[in-house]
């Protein structure tokens, strides 16, 4: 059997809404997995460069400029009574960069009584009265300004909290809580987007669009047909 | 009148009107100018979602810019006149 008579694989292909050409989506689980672990690496996988460039810039430069902008304190997992943090459901579409609050959370939260990075990047607030370990606790008198040795209750072997860290963020951040954890929460929302765009392709012009083009579209054909015969 | 002559001027010249409305807002609105760059982004993505030509996409991104911040500054408005009146 020669070389061209082995089938073909199927491939699965997208119609471009502006040329008609096809798009190849390859494996189209696979991309959506990859955009949704890191925004436009599913378009980038497909060979979408500029659309997967286009999504990764924009979509992780508005996630970091909202941890910014929140002290880097506004990506965290809580599902404690009193801080439940839903706004973590639409930050964690922004995929793999989110992914450090559900292992700190965890840490904070199991045996270990402290989180993976001491440092207490992206970790839940402690709640008022909640237990850490001795080690988390002495880090954070010593390198956190909002903190005072006496803010922990000796209970050996561990310590206990005695303020509200997250009344603490929201005293020191102001507004820009909000802000930082609006930006973050957009970007992990606009992601499901990118990750649609790389399961089933572009979604073509709304309806307002394809009313505009059809109205240019007769405009030219009208003119085209009032034209005299050269 | 302020307010109508913002609203006559955003329905003849949307670009306009909106800069006029924007303009008026800033001092009214602390920070809305965080808001700017996220109406950018979520027209920039949703253009790239509905079109895969970068021309297409520019144009589209232009176009939801203009409908959305033309949106959200109209809300706005109605917001802050309505607290004017109270």
């Amino acid at each position: 059997m020669g070389r061209n008579a082995e089938p073909q694989p199927s491939r699965i292909v997208a119609i471009s809404p502006d040329d008609g050409s096809a798009i190849d989506l390859r494996n189209p689980a696979l991309a959506a997995a990859l955009s949704w672990a890191v925004p436009g690496l599913g378009q980038l996988y497909q060979g979408r460069t500029t659309k997967g460039g286009l999504f990764m810039a924009a979509i992780l430069t508005t996630f970091v400029l909202g941890l910014w902008l929140g002290g880097g304190k506004v990506v965290y997992a809580s599902w404690k009574p009193g801080d439940t943090r839903w706004a973590f459901v639409c930050q964690a579409g922004a995929g793999l960069v989110a992914l450090p609050a559900v292992v700190q959370s965890a840490q904070l939260l199991g045996p270990a009584r402290q989180p993976l990075l001491l440092n207490g990047f992206m970790a839940p607030p402690l709640a008022p009265g909640q237990y850490v370990s001795r080690a988390y606790a002495d880090r954070l008198s010593r390198n956190d300004a909002d903190f005072r040795p006496d803010d922990f209750f000796d209970k050996p072997p561990l310590k206990q909290f005695r303020r509200d860290q997250l009344a603490l963020w929201h005293r020191r951040l102001g507004k820009f809580f909000e802000i930082g954890t609006l930006y973050t929460m957009l970007a992990g929302m606009l992601n499901l987007l990118v990750i649609y765009d790389a399961w089933a392709g572009p979604l073509g012009p709304s309806e307002d669009e394809k009313k505009r083009r059809a109205a240019e579209a007769a405009k030219a054909t009208s003119a085209a047909a009032a034209e005299p015969a050269s | 009148m302020v307010a109508t002559t913002l609203l006559i001027l955003t329905a003849a010249f949307p670009c306009l009107g909106q800069a006029a409305i924007l303009a008026s807002l800033a001092g009214r609105v602390p920070g809305i100018f965080f808001g700017l760059p996220l109406v950018a982004l979520a027209s920039l993505i949703f253009a790239a979602t509905h079109h895969e030509d970068p021309a297409q996409i520019r144009l589209a991104a232009v176009h939801w810019t203009v409908w959305l911040g033309g949106m959200l500054g109209m809300v706005l408005a109605v917001v802050l006149l309505l607290g004017w009146l109270q």
